[in-house]
Formats: C-alpha cells, sequence, structure tokens
C-alpha cells in the first residue's frame, strides 16, 4: 500500500519533471540576471535621490524605499512583485495541469479507474506540486546566495530565508485556490485565471490601497499585506505571517478533496 | 450464483439532458456480455457509472455483490477498465505507464506483460506520444489484460486496431473467459460483439430497448434468402408463407427476406424442384438496425 501512496506523488512529479526544471532554470536565471548588476547601483545616489522626490506612499506602494540599499535593490527588483508572482505562476500552473487539465483532457481515467481514492489521487497530485515548488524554492535560493557572495551583495540570510520562504508560501495559498477550484470545477482556463488574477488583486489591493487613508486599513485583508507588510528583508518575520498562508491552504485543500468526492469525473 | 454485476434502475442526467434513463443489466460469472448501441446511445455514461467516474443520478449498482456507491476501492481492485476515450501521458514510455499503474494495483507481472506486448507486437519503449492510436489502444489492452481481474469492463476495445489485432484481442478475451473473468463489452462493432457475446444488451437513447442471447437475436434477425428452381416459382404458395417477405421472383430466380423460423419454407421447397438455394447467415447488425430504427425484428 505504501508503494501505491509513493507512486501517486512519485508519477506526477516524473510527469512534471520539465516544467519543474524550467520553472527553476527561469527563477534562476531571473535572480542571477538581476543580482549582477548590483555593482552599477552600489553607492549610487542618483536613482535613490530620483525615487526620493516620490511621494513616500507611491515608494512604499511599489516597494522602492531604500533601493541603494541591498535589501531596498532586492526588494524593488525581485521580491516585492516579481517573485512572488513568479511563484504563483509556478504554483498554480503545476497543480492546474496535474488536476484541472490532465482531467479535463481525460488523462485521469485510468488512474481513477484504480483500486485508489479519487481524493488520494488529487491529494497525490496536490504533494507533488508542492514538492515541484519546493524545488523551485531551492534553486532560487541557492542562485540568490551564490549571486550575492559573487557580486558582494550583503544580505543577511536570516532574512533572506524567510522572504524567499514567503514568497513561496504566497505560491502555495495561491496553489491551493487553484487546487480547490480544480477539485469543484475542472476546467484549466478556470483554475489558471483564478488563481493568477486573485494573486494579482491581493497585490493592488495593498498597493493602491495604500494611497487613501479609509482604505489603507483593509490591505490587511490582503495575503499579499499578511506576507510583506512585515518587510521581510529588513525585519524579523512573525511566525503568524507562515500561519496566515499555511493553514488557509491546508483548508483549501481538504475543502478541494471533498468536493472531488462528490462529483462526476469530466470525461476526455 | 450470484450476478457478478447487478444494475437496477440506473439513470443518470447532466443538468437537463437525460444520458441514461433507467437501466437494469444483471451479468453472470464468465459470461461476454456485449454491450450495443450507437454513438450517443448512453453506453460510455453507463460504463462510467460502473466504474464509480459518474455518481448515478439514481439507481443501484451491485459489482460482486458490493455497493458501487460504497465500496469503489474494493470493486476497482476486482475489476479491469478500458475507456473508449482514451487519452494517455505523453511523455512516458508505454513501459512506464504500464509500470506506473501496475504500482497503484500494487504489482503486476513484468513477464506477462512483456508476452502480451509481444502479442498484440507492441513496442513498450517508445513514448506515449510517439505512437498511432491503434498502438495506445494495445497499452490500453495490456494493462486490461495484466490485471487479471474477475471483471473486464471494455469500452469499444478494438477502435483503431488493425484487423490482424482484432483477432488476437478475440483470442485474449475467450482466454480471459476461460481463466474465470466476466467480460463487459461495449461497442458498436457487431461483428466483434457477435463472435464472443453470450448475451446482449442493445442501448438507445438512453434505455435497453432489447436484450438476451445471441441464440435469441440470430433468431429475431432476418435471413436473405435466394432460391433457383428448376421450373417457375410457386409464387402464391411462397407469398402465403408467414415471415416471408419483400418476395422478387425474376424468371426461375426468387429472392425474399426471412424473419422467424425456416421450417415453412423448407416444407414448400421440398414439394418443388430446387436447382439451387442459398440463405445468408442472419445478421445481428440488421437486428440490430431494426430494434435502433424502431421496427420489431
Amino acid at each position: 500500500m505504501n508503494s501505491q501512496r509513493f507512486e501517486l506523488v512519485t508519477g506526477p512529479l516524473r510527469s512534471m519533471r520539465r516544467a519543474i526544471a524550467w520553472w527553476s532554470a527561469g527563477m534562476a536565471a531571473l535572480v542571477a540576471g538581476t543580482v549582477i548588476f548590483w555593482p552599477i547601483f552600489k553607492g549610487s545616489t542618483g536613482i535613490t535621490d530620483a525615487l526620493n522626490h516620490l511621494p513616500p506612499t507611491v515608494l512604499t506602494a511599489f516597494g522602492l524605499q531604500d533601493f541603494g540599499s541591498p535589501a531596498g535593490y532586492l526588494r524593488a527588483n525581485l521580491y516585492e512583485i516579481v517573485v512572488p508572482i513568479l511563484f504563483v505562476a509556478t504554483a498554480v500552473t503545476l497543480v492546474g495541469g496535474q488536476t484541472a487539465s490532465d482531467e479535463a483532457a481525460g488523462r485521469l481515467e485510468l488512474y481513477l479507474a484504480q483500486p485508489v481514492r479519487r481524493e488520494a489521487v488529487y491529494l497525490g497530485r496536490a504533494i507533488a506540486a508542492l514538492i515541484g515548488l519546493a524545488v523551485v524554492t531551492l534553486a532560487l535560493l541557492v542562485v540568490q546566495i551564490v549571486m550575492d557572495a559573487v557580486v558582494d551583495l550583503p544580505i543577511d540570510l536570516g532574512f533572506l530565508l524567510p522572504t524567499v520562504l514567503l514568497c513561496a508560501f504566497v505560491g502555495v495559498f495561491y496553489g491551493s485556490i487553484a487546487f480547490a477550484v480544480a477539485c469543484a470545477r475542472p476546467r484549466p482556463s478556470v483554475v489558471m485565471a483564478v488563481g493568477i488574477e486573485l494573486a494579482v488583486l491581493s497585490y493592488l489591493i495593498v498597493a493602491m490601497f495604500s494611497f487613501s487613508t479609509v482604505l489603507q486599513p483593509w490591505s490587511q485583508l490582503s495575503p499579499w499585506s499578511w506576507a510583506f507588510a512585515g518587510d521581510p528583508l529588513q525585519t524579523a518575520t512573525d511566525l503568524w505571517r507562515y500561519g496566515a498562508l499555511v493553514v488557509p491552504s491546508i483548508a483549501l485543500v481538504l475543502i478541494g478533496l471533498r468536493a472531488v468526492a462528490h462529483r462526476d469525473i469530466a470525461a476526455g | 450464483m450470484d450476478p457478478v454485476l447487478q444494475v437496477e434502475g440506473l439513470v443518470k442526467h447532466y443538468g437537463a439532458v437525460e444520458a441514461v434513463r433507467g437501466i437494469d443489466l444483471s451479468i453472470e460469472p464468465k459470461e461476454i456480455y456485449g454491450f450495443l448501441g450507437p454513438n450517443g446511445a448512453g453506453k460510455s455514461t453507463t460504463i462510467r457509472c460502473l466504474v464509480g467516474l459518474l455518481r448515478p443520478t439514481a439507481g443501484t449498482i451491485r459489482v460482486f455483490g458490493l455497493d458501487a456507491a460504497k465500496d469503489g476501492v474494493a470493486i476497482r481492485r476486482r475489476i479491469a477498465y478500458l475507456p473508449g476515450e482514451l487519452r494517455l501521458p505523453e511523455r512516458l514510455t508505454a513501459a512506464q505507464f504500464v509500470s506506473s499503474i501496475g504500482r497503484l494495483r500494487g504489482g503486476e507481472g513484468a513477464a506477462r506483460c512483456q508476452e502480451l506486448a509481444g502479442r498484440l507486437q507492441l513496442d513498450l519503449d517508445r513514448p506515449m506520444r510517439e505512437l498511432s492510436s491503434g498502438n495506445r489502444r494495445k497499452v490500453a489492452l495490456v494493462l486490461a489484460f495484466l490485471a487479471n481481474a474477475e471483471l473486464m469492463i471494455l469500452d469499444e476495445p478494438t477502435s483503431g486496431l488493425d484487423p490482424l489485432m482484432q483477432r488476437e484481442f478475440i483470442v485474449l478475451l475467450r482466454e480471459a473467459r476461460d481463466a474465470g473473468a466476466t467480460v463487459f463489452l461495449s461497442s458498436h462493432v457487431l461483428s466483434e460483439v457477435q463472435r464472443v457475446a453470450d448475451r446482449v444488451a442493445v442501448l438507445g437513447e438512453g434505455a435497453v430497448v432489447a436484450s438476451g442471447t445471441m441464440a435469441d437475436f440470430r433468431g429475431r434477425a432476418r435471413s436473405h434468402v435466394e432460391v433457383f428452381f428448376a421450373d417457375a416459382p410457386p409464387t402464391a404458395e411462397l407469398a402465403a408463407l408467414p415471415g416471408l417477405v419483400d418476395p422478387q421472383v425474376t424468371g426461375q430466380h426468387f429472392t425474399a427476406t426471412l424473419s422467424g423460423p425456416i421450417g415453412p419454407l423448407l416444407s414448400l421447397l421440398a414439394q418443388h424442384r430446387v436447382a439451387s438455394m442459398l440463405v445468408e447467415e442472419p445478421d445481428l447488425e440488421e437486428a440490430f438496425l431494426d430494434i435502433y430504427g424502431g421496427g420489431k425484428p
């Protein structure tokens, strides 16, 4: 029975390995391509001075504060928007591809006709996507650490690690939404759209609401705020921020599994 | 002996569409049961309910005495399923895919897999994306026969196979039955069902419109009769025979279609000088077309 459970995870991982490799390579290239320009900006006051002419709310909204510092440079170029969105895209495409896309194409038919519960098949695919995301996270972290050393970008690992983890957890959160949608309604385009668009919306809530004193408190409802409002590249991250992303993710997966157990499997 | 598969009042709706409208089936052990019907008749929907992929709107399905709604895993451990619409993982080789499914079933015999692949002339080492539709079908057939299942549920199993492989499939099917398997064979290839099935149900618009043994169907099917008389045909006597329709006389050549027993015709012919005679084997296809066309065979 253990080999059966193992297969439910390793089978999807085998079919995802190219996607995982491409996402890892893409993330690594993005980080390397960004960090390599740090020596040009290091100590340069020109851009910092220019940015300082912008209103503080604009700087905060787009993560541009302290652009000339190592943390500010990484935040503005990578960890404020780009990397979290890419993690969301990675998670949503991996989990959506293994669930909604495979089911809608009829590729799950033979698996679900075996002596396994359909919840187990879906959970196996969610775990495989999670492992895939972990590999991408690790690739990004390793390249970030190596490149930091190469170009002499001093960033404390105690801040870098939580930042990268929070980005990955944001991916897990929206991947879980995509998973729940796929479990309820296996339409690949809907799954991808809901997962990614909700992530963009939650970022926009944080960014746009910061311009209004009336709306600003409501930005705390956004998962983006739960993850990044504490400025994890410069400040110690509170544990609740991880929990705020992980606990709903687990709940979403459980809701999804309950949904898939009680519906028809789509024909190919 | 308890039936292997018992379906009572199976109904499946997709919104307002009634795909299956109250099907009853009972399949005995070691039986090959043909499930016939044109495209869209509800065959695949019924089968997907049997395998647990669809939730019936109403009705009960019992397999090996177990309730399909509650004991799906236990049932699927004892069945092999070949879907009609076959979609396989493109990047895996056939061998990788067969191994993957085998691990989900708790392990299958590698030697048997090689034997089946050899008999079906399937190269297990090629990626699925390079396989033709016929070869993909062979992959699914390897999986179905590899499982040594007590009940095989096969939906259009020979679709895309060449005649040689269709014949090999029939041989494999008979071997499986001889080894104790029960087979639920859905097809619209009537000749295939005709060759192997013990009993048949014909589905039309989501309901069983006819069922019975193959002998029943042959008895109800029409035969083409062709007689060359040595003298002038006894036209009036032939026209009065029960079951003989559409009689045509051209000189000493007589043709007609016969439904029902042939005895009265033979008795009549015995009283006349017949040069030669041809009675075609009753064709299930005609019986099927009659049933589906709404006529009574």
